[in-house]
């Protein structure tokens, strides 16, 4: 694969192993670093009622120790060496990321191998952890923004398991055991439904040689098991309203979007970055410190600038299957739930009439070809990206994405609009803060 | 003039309309640029009674500048690929832009436009004011914020610049005016006591250069310097904070600390990367999280400013378990302080951090940040090139000294922010309808 021109990606070796294991080699001889991400394609899209937050529970156990590194010793052997490593599960796919000084790159490869098929997941380390993760729910759960999305997922899916958090339900935390999390990692995990990418300054010949040594040897296991619970179209708005402690009235309203690779892709992803700003996918930026606001977003502009809300943005990330695309809104003080979301309905149902204008259409197209050219710098991100398209498709797929999303036209986004926000199919949901602030 | 292109050897450049200007290499192979301003313009400096004034004029800094209202600054951003940001502190506030490196003389301009001639539209200081209020009720609902908020003001006297978090009160917002903001921006957006940052590819003679063009109408005044009144010894003594509804406790401990430039800094540090500081390696993740299962977030931080600082332990758990939590972090805290850490812990904490450099030269974003570290704490051009042996310096007994001279406990003030007991099932603060 040749470094491509308009995103700006490093070339890439790309094989695959006998046992399955995809494997992608970007080696940057002048990067200091490199870093290792194998991506497995089991999410909370794989569970089911009972035992929703296995994948991240056997995220967390995969720190708990394998074969050659007991518990604890992963974390130790990259941290001395001034090493980063972590990982995040989703709804389709579960990712393990440590970046090293250059000369530890055997290092990650070492562990990642030894816990692909073989991670210890004891009954006595499950059971401590779980309190964990019920921390872990628990502090998301102080957050009003939390509590409204999982809501929000729970009523648009009544079938799809896209309808509970990747962190599970609480009495599925509290119940699930530790045999029916090493069936769970037993049928998933392996390098038949696994992608592994390496990115930075490395020779790429002796680490082809290197993984091909510690990875192929590994049974073929693992399985991308399709979701058969097909959601059924919706029917009718569906809304709920929360309340508890918190600032102001919150909004979040969804509606049914495409899936990764539907025709209504593209100009969803446009649809997102005219709403909200962000170039999701193509963005170079990075946030500092404290949240980026984009004055040019069609919610900014409606709602925050005319002093109703004192934040509105969109979220699209494209799925596997069909998800949803929120906007959402912090209302300003003295303004209501339901005139903020008044407020939202007229953004999107203007769009939609109407259509974008040649000129925001213009100042995407930049924002993407901008983003796209500085995507690519330092090995975590390129690992990162790489990892991510090969994992929900291939990295191609990402090429085409680009040229699409620079050609698309003003009157494909508005016909998107007018498919994607149905009055039938809006969910919503308010938060009321009640209680104050809390006792002084 | 050499021309270094190592991004740890900073090179300090002649005074630029009396701004100091740090020049700093991209690292290899990036293809971005950074460049910040800051400034003597930190909440410490709010005037009285118009507190969160600091943070409302650096908010508006991005809202419009010289020729661009707000919109045609945000589009001009775009259309550029940059980014920019701002960020306050009780000290100091910054500018930040970031963007493609082939357009790093325009954007430099464009910061300087931003940081010397802010516009402060009326329809900005509104949407700012009401932003601001919300951040008010953000802080006082939020049991994290909540408790970073009341450890402050624990630990610092009225009139001390660390004891705010620069949000002000719902009096001191409603007087915000445009006026007011105009004449904070003209006193401490000076070039007097400020730097200017740059991570670009081309030599230092260049950026002086081109910043002597961009910054040429800076005023170089001095404005006023910042006042510490005493900070008398406390007593340990715990603040519990009623929050019903939440689903976690948020525990903080902390005390007043020492500046970065203590001679004490680096084995103050490695004492609390050995507490706290240093994620998994820490004592506090694996023995009050992987040991005994009880938080998902527990960690220790010393927040070293230019002129003094604090530490803080933090950690979030479930209203049954905050007692237990509490005496595990006391307990921890002990050990550091009158027992030796061993020979091996250190090491790694040592070489974590070391090795750590490497990271930082990932990107041109990651490296800037080590060049504004070194340079507003004044320390020397190539402070991380000597940053290894610093800390291989530290010895067991310097830790232990450290942690006991710098991480005081008995001036500990312990803050509980969240509900004393669990919400039973049917009793939860919400409600679906």
């Amino acid at each position: 694969m040749t470094p491509h021109r308009g995103v700006r990606r490093p070339k890439v070796r790309s094989f695959t192993l006998r046992n399955g294991l995809r494997v992608l080699l970007a080696a940057q001889s002048t990067s200091p670093t490199a870093s290792v991400w194998v991506w497995y394609r089991v999410g909370s899209k794989n569970e089911h009622p009972g035992i929703t937050g296995a994948s991240h529970w056997v995220e967390h156990m995969l720190f708990e120790g394998s074969p050659r590194f007991k518990k604890g010793e992963i974390d130790r052997a990259v941290l001395r060496v001034g090493g980063v490593l972590n990982a995040f599960t989703d709804t389709d796919f579960t990712a393990y990321f440590t970046t090293v000084p250059r000369e530890h790159l055997s290092l990650p490869l070492a562990f990642e191998a030894d816990r692909m098929t073989r991670a210890a997941i004891t009954d006595e380390e499950v059971d401590r952890e779980r309190s964990v993760i019920h921390s872990e729910r628990e502090g998301n759960e102080n957050w009003p923004e939390f509590r409204v999305e999982e809501e929000l997922y729970q009523l648009a899916f009544r079938a799809h398991p896209y309808r509970w958090d990747a962190l599970g339900r609480r009495r599925d935390i509290e119940r699930m055991t530790a045999e029916q999390l090493r069936e769970y990692y037993r049928r998933f995990y392996g390098p038949k439904n696994a992608v592994l990418v390496v990115a930075g300054g490395f020779d790429p010949k002796p680490i082809e040689v290197e993984v091909r040594r510690r990875f192929s040897g590994l049974p073929p296991w693992g399985s991308d098991v399709e979701v058969v619970d097909v959601e059924p179209p919706p029917s009718g708005e569906r809304r709920a309203t929360l309340s508890g402690p918190g600032t102001t009235p919150y909004v979040q309203v969804g509606w049914r979007s495409p899936a990764l690779r539907d025709d209504g892709t593209v100009a969803t992803l446009v649809l997102d970055t005219l709403l909200g700003g962000e170039s999701r996918l193509f963005s170079g930026g990075f946030h500092w410190r404290g949240s980026r606001e984009h004055p040019t977003a069609r919610l900014y502009r409606a709602l925050v600038e005319k002093g109703l809300a004192v934040r509105a943005t969109s979220g699209w990330s494209p799925r596997v299957y069909p998800s949803l695309f929120t906007v959402q809104a912090q209302a300003a003080n003295g303004v209501s739930g339901d005139r903020l979301e008044r407020a939202l309905e007229a953004v999107v149902a203007r769009l939609a009439r109407d259509g974008p204008s040649e000129r925001e259409m213009s100042d995407v197209r930049t924002r993407i070809r901008r983003g796209a050219a500085l995507a690519y710098e330092g090995a975590t991100s390129v690992a990162f990206r790489i990892g991510y398209f090969s994992t929900l498709d291939s990295l191609p797929f990402e090429d085409r994405l680009y040229e699409r999303l620079l050609r698309v036209s003003r009157r494909e986004v508005r016909d998107q609009a007018r498919a994607l926000f149905q009055p039938e199919a809006r969910v919503v949901v308010h938060y009321e803060p009640k209680g104050g602030t809390g006792s002084e | 003039m050499s021309r270094t292109n190592d991004p740890l050897r900073l090179e300090y450049g002649r005074e630029v309309e009396g701004l100091s200007l740090v020049r700093q290499s991209p690292p290899a192979g990036a293809v971005s640029f950074s460049a910040t301003y800051i400034g003597p313009a930190g909440w410490g400096f709010d005037p009285p009674g118009e507190s969160g004034t600091a943070w409302a004029v650096n908010q508006l800094l991005l809202s419009g500048a010289g020729p661009y209202d707000r919109l045609a600054l945000a589009r001009l951003l775009d259309r550029a690929g940059a980014t920019l940001s701002t960020d306050c502190d009780p000290e100091a506030a910054e500018v930040s832009i970031w963007g493609p490196a082939a357009d790093w003389e325009k954007l430099l301009a464009l910061l300087a436009e931003v940081v010397t001639r802010p516009r402060f539209a009326p329809e900005d200081v509104e949407r700012v004011r009401r932003q601001l209020a919300e951040r008010q009720l953000r802080e006082l609902a939020q049991p994290g914020s909540r408790a970073d908020r009341e450890l402050l003001r624990a630990i610092y006297p009225r009139g001390h610049p660390y004891r705010s978090t620069g949000l002000g009160d719902e009096r001191s917002v409603r007087r915000i005016r445009t006026d007011r903001l105009l004449r904070f921006h003209e006193r401490q957006y000076t070039s007097g006591d400020a730097l200017l940052i740059v991570t670009a590819p081309a030599r230092l003679s260049r950026v002086e250069t081109v910043a002597r063009a961009c910054f040429s109408r800076f005023r170089s005044e001095r404005g006023p310097s910042l006042r510490f009144p005493p900070v008398l010894p406390g007593k340990a003594r715990t603040i519990p904070l009623e929050l019903p509804g939440r689903a976690q406790v948020e525990i903080r401990v902390g005390a007043g600390a020492i500046s970065r430039s203590d001679p004490r800094y680096p084995a103050a540090f490695l004492a609390n990367e050995v507490l706290g500081g240093a994620a998994q390696l820490s004592r506090l993740f694996r023995r009050i999280r992987e040991a005994h299962g009880l938080v998902y977030h527990a960690s220790s931080e010393i927040e070293a400013m230019r002129f003094g600082g604090y530490w803080t332990l933090a950690a979030g758990t479930a209203p049954e378990r905050r007692e237990k939590v509490v005496a595990l972090l006391a307990r921890e805290l002990a050990q550091i302080a009158d027992h030796d850490v061993s020979a091996s812990e250190l090491q790694e904490v040592r070489e974590s951090a070391i090795g750590d450099i490497a990271l930082s030269l990932e990107s041109t974003a990651r490296a800037h940040e080590l060049a504004i570290e070194v340079a507003y704490h004044r320390l020397p051009a190539d402070h991380f090139l000597q940053w290894p042996a610093l800390l291989r310096e530290v010895r067991v007994k310097d830790v232990r000294a450290a942690a006991e001279e710098t991480m005081d406990r008995r001036q500990a003030v312990t803050v509980l922010a969240g509900p004393s007991a669990r919400a039973g099932r049917g009793n939860r603060a919400s409600g679906v309808s």
